[in-house]
């Protein structure tokens, strides 16, 4: 079952080296009326000459169209739609994306935006995978190059600018699963302190009132707040926030209810 | 004589250094130097998520990093007891076979190149690019793809790469005819590859040496053959044998591995025709499912439950037999991840293959091995 | 008076300047002339040098299926000279153990060499500097300088790889002169001669291309593996000795071997031309209007020229490298024996002009 690998293409021992010349010439040929190459600078892959033909036929392997806008390239930032929920951050393997304040946030509540230091960066595309919003995907902007390294730190707004230049964006988004994991409440533990509802991006957690039971004679009642977070999971991302600020680890991770 | 190949010289592709004493232009006795390129790769996983490990896997090879994507992701998937949906395997072999083509093209670039004939390197890159486009057009990278995760892909094929595929596989078919007419084809091509480098099939058997250097020699030893993993076993193709165990052998091997490798790309393009369906496991762990895991305190409590495993596997690389092995102690990381990387065991039969040739067959005959200096080192 | 000749240019230029200042001694005036005459043929053979290069580099883009220099200039047609101006710019360095003498005159004396030859070959009937009866000769004497300077400047870089590019030069320009000359010596048989410009001459019935074919595949070889160029260039073969002999070259003194080994790829070239294939003339039977126009000649030449050298490219294109042992033993087990038997073929063409019977064929009778 073995393919046979004898040489398909002897030398012909009267002419030495006449196939790989001929080879040559004709290529020379070919690229006589257009060499494969593009000039850069000049000419773009992603330009629109370029992205609507498949070249393969012609002989010009240049581009496959316009399913270029694939490309992970400089993070696009909507600064508007951004709801500071750090899974950005979170999922970062290279740990290359900071949250840093931006204006517009009350002051309670500094709004945090992703900056992202690109001589870190790896360019995999978790944190725009990640983004619940959409707010956060990657252009076919590929060019970076800079005299000087503190120029590669994006911030907010530079990447806000990259946004409304309305590049191609990744166009193949993840969807989320359906029967997904969502944040339950340990009831017994809670203390009703308001932290995950405070600090909660999307606001999807109300604290409603909870009935103060009795107390039995003799039973000491928990010195607490008797509010309880209720989670509206349609609007949940799931980014976690209210599990690391919880003090008393009464969320967690749950089945989808 | 001794004299530094490396790891700044022309011959050696990446940054490794051969040591090479020489009594006039004859090889006398090698040392082959490696760990320049060491990052660490093995022990950096064990603080990564388990899909973060996959950014490190492409820039383990450089030149075939799906093909151990591949690899790793089959060890994590053991390890963690997730079985992924049909469709992605087959997506995975698609992309699998795609990059043994690129990896091959590659070497023939840069092997041709070190013979001295300079246009069949631009030949190999324009035609690996082409490929590369295809690699963009579905997982977003040209090199550092990302594109595996475990559980299955992260996006399905859009829509019409399918036949685009069958168009490029066959203008490169064409292509591989031209590759063959330029060395093949010429005389002093022959002369100076026949009889190079000769490592006999016991040598290689001894020396643990895999892949188109092991099948170059006549045995017949090839993981997607001896022991089909995902879906290798539902598509016909041949296994590349040649008998000469020198470079030339070499060089036929891996061209005809591309021809295979086009006829098994040109199935698994009609299948995934015909069976459109989900890419990803259903039902996965958040922390697992999602790519990213934004674990608080509260993760650890999560898979304090999940079951423990040990994963290894073994795929047919570009370069030969590669394997992993992941641990699962229960941990969101894998406790331990190690690889066995072909090209370090190929490059360690060294002294076998390049003592008694001349300088100049250096450059050929470590061409033919195809070494990825990021993979040895790690 | 209309100027014949590119002596008579510089004849013109220094009479002029006898003419400014009358004062200037005869043998003054002749020795102004005689510079003029060089400064000219040097600024030909290096913009010519030059402009080979960019011809190289935009063939060899179109082989490799990509463009080659295309934006300083039309057509990259100046990117040369901006590279040449880089490494004007670059700080020479010499390894500290290495030779000064060796290491800076190697260079030099190679270029100088190589320069030295333009003086005697000529390009057309009016490029006479000088009929020399024995220019063939002293042009094939001068070229063969060049594997000494390259062992001198090889040896005295004090460079391992340096020295195996020096030594494997020396062995492989040695082993090509003696078919390269024996290829020449056909030639001579044929032509009677060995002044160039009667070589020419006698080509003008037919090329000497055509009876002496195997000499005219001989000298190329040869040529080739003199010039050091692919499928030859195993002195500088940069897969295994880096850059071989001008590994510790950089700056100027890199830009001297870059230069003289086009030089010597233009002297190659054209001495090709002027043995086998016609110099500046064409065969008698083509339009004469294509031969009338002023400067035909040179055009010709240029013509014919830049083809031989694009075969060379060709060739480079496509063919690798071969190994030391094999390039010597096709050298004098192959090259040799087929010199002579092109020798013999002359031989007997010029015997065959002696029959009656072959005296009257057309283009043979001289």
């Amino acid at each position: 079952m073995a393919a046979s690998t004898e040489p398909k293409e002897g030398p012909n021992a009267a002419f030495l080296i006449v196939k790989p010349m001929a080879t040559a010439a004709r290529q020379f040929v070919k690229s006589l009326v257009r060499p494969s190459t593009i000039v850069y600078p000049f000419e773009r892959l992603e330009d629109p000459s370029f992205r609507e033909e498949v070249k393969v036929e012609s002989g010009h392997p240049i581009g496959v169209g316009p399913i270029w806008d694939n490309y992970r390239g400089v993070h696009a930032l909507n600064i508007a739609t951004c709801i500071s929920c750090n899974l950005c951050a979170f999922s970062c393997p290279d740990l290359c994306i900071e949250m840093v304040t931006v204006p517009g946030g009350d002051p309670k509540h500094p709004k945090k935006c992703p900056q992202i230091d690109y001589g870190k960066c790896s360019y995999c595309g978790f944190c725009s995978d990640a983004c619940p919003e959409g707010c956060l995907s990657m252009t076919t902007r590929y060019e970076l190059s800079t005299p000087n390294r503190s120029e590669m730190i994006y911030s907010p707004q530079k990447l806000h600018e990259v946004f409304e230049r309305k590049l191609p964006m990744n166009p193949i988004r993840l969807e989320r699963p359906e029967n997904e994991d969502a944040i339950r409440l340990d009831a017994p533990l809670c203390i009703g302190c308001n932290a995950c509802s405070r600090d909660c991006p999307t606001s999807c957690i109300t604290m409603v009132d909870t009935p103060k039971p009795t107390a039995k004679p003799g039973e000491k009642l928990p010195r607490r707040i008797w509010k309880e977070p209720v989670i509206n999971d349609s609007d949940c991302v799931r980014c976690g926030t209210c599990i690391s600020v919880c003090p008393k680890e009464c969320l967690f991770w749950g089945t989808h209810p | 004589m001794w004299i530094n190949m490396g790891p700044q010289h022309p011959m050696t592709h990446g940054l490794w250094n051969l040591r090479v004493k020489i009594e006039g232009e004859i090889v006398k006795e090698i040392d082959p130097e490696m760990g320049f390129l060491h990052r660490g790769i093995e022990k950096i996983s064990e603080d990564r998520h388990y899909n973060e490990v996959i950014t490190l896997m492409d820039r383990t090879c450089y030149v075939a990093g799906i093909a151990w994507e591949h690899l790793y992701i089959q060890a994590a998937e053991q390890a963690l007891h997730v079985t992924p949906p049909a469709r992605a395997l087959w997506i995975r072999v698609l992309c699998e076979e795609m990059q043994r083509i690129a990896s091959h093209v590659m070497w023939y670039a840069a092997f041709v190149q070190d013979l001295g004939l300079m246009s069949p390197f631009l030949y190999g890159m324009r035609d690996r690019d082409l490929l590369l486009d295809h690699f963009q057009s579905f997982t977003g990278g040209r090199l550092t793809y990302e594109y595996m995760r475990v559980g299955g892909v992260r996006n399905d094929l859009p829509p019409g790469t399918t036949d685009r595929m069958r168009k490029t596989l066959d203008w490169l078919m064409d292509r591989f005819v031209e590759y063959d007419r330029l060395c093949m084809g010429s005389e002093i091509f022959r002369k100076r590859c026949d009889d190079l480098g000769v490592l006999k099939a016991n040598d290689c058997i001894a020396y643990g040496v895999t892949g188109p250097m092991l099948r170059s020699a006549g045995v017949r030893r090839d993981l997607r053959k001896d022991r089909p993993y995902a879906i290798y076993d539902q598509v016909d193709f041949d296994m590349a044998i040649a008998d000469s165990a020198d470079v030339t052998g070499r060089y036929l091997v891996r061209m005809e591995e591309m021809r295979q490798s086009v006829r098994i790309l040109r199935q698994v393009v009609d299948w995934l025709d015909k069976h459109p369906g989900p890419v990803m496991a259903p039902n996965l762990p958040r922390w697992l499912g999602a790519p990213y895991a934004p674990v608080g305190r509260e993760g650890y409590l999560l898979k304090r439950n999940y079951p423990k495993g040990v994963g290894l596997s073994a795929i047919e690389e570009p370069h030969g037999e590669a394997n992993a092995y992941v641990v699962n102690e229960g941990g969101e990381h894998p406790y331990r991840v190690k690889f066995r990387s072909p090209v370090y065991v190929n490059l360690s039969a060294a002294h076998k293959y390049l003592v008694g040739y001349h300088v100049a067959d250096i450059p050929p005959i470590m061409g033919s091995v195809d070494v990825c200096v990021g993979e040895v080192d790690r | 008076m209309t100027v014949q000749s590119l002596y008579g240019v510089a004849a013109l230029v220094a009479g002029g300047i006898a003419y400014l200042l009358p004062f200037l001694p005869p043998w003054l005036v002749t020795i102004i002339a005689d510079v003029v005459f060089g400064a000219i043929l040097l600024a030909a053979s290096m913009i010519n040098t030059i402009v080979l290069i960019w011809y190289e580099r935009k063939l060899l883009g179109r082989f490799m299926d990509r463009r080659g220099a295309m934006h300083v200039g039309y057509a990259g047609l100046l990117q040369n000279f901006a590279d040449g101006l880089k490494l004007f710019r670059k700080n020479t360095y010499k390894p500290r153990e290495a030779d000064s003498l060796g290491f800076y005159g190697g260079p030099t004396a190679y270029m100088v060499s190589s320069l030295v030859i333009f003086g005697i070959l000529p390009i057309s009937t009016g490029w006479d500097n000088g009929s020399l009866p024995l220019s063939l000769l002293l042009a094939l004497v001068i070229f063969s300088f060049a594997p000494l300077f390259i062992f001198l400047s090889a040896w005295s870089s004090n460079n391992k790889y340096s020295l195996m590019g020096g030594m494997r030069s020396a062995a492989q320009m040695i082993a090509y002169e003696v078919p390269i000359l024996i290829a020449v010596v056909a030639v001579v048989v044929l032509s009677g001669s060995f002044d160039l410009t009667t070589i020419v001459s006698e080509q003008r019935n037919y090329w000497f291309a055509l009876p002496l074919f195997l000499a005219l595949i001989v000298f190329v070889a040869g040529m080739l593996a003199e010039m050091e160029r692919i499928p030859f260039d195993l002195p500088e073969a940069e897969a295994e000795l880096v850059e071989g002999w001008n590994t510790e070259y950089g700056g100027m003194l890199f830009a001297f071997f870059m230069l003289a080994d086009y030089l010597r790829a233009l002297i190659g070239s054209i001495l090709i031309v002027l043995l086998f294939l016609g110099g500046w003339t064409l065969p008698s039977y083509v339009p004469a209007a294509l031969t009338s126009f002023p400067l035909a000649g040179i055009f010709w030449f240029m013509v014919k020229t830049y083809l031989v050298f694009g075969v060379f490219v060709w060739v480079r294109a496509s063919l690798p490298r071969v190994r030391t042992d094999q390039l010597l033993r096709v050298g004098w087990m192959r090259m040799v024996p087929l010199a002579l038997v092109s020798v013999l073929i002359a031989a007997a063409v010029v015997a065959a002009h002696c029959l009656p019977v072959l005296g009257c064929v057309p283009g043979l009778g001289s």
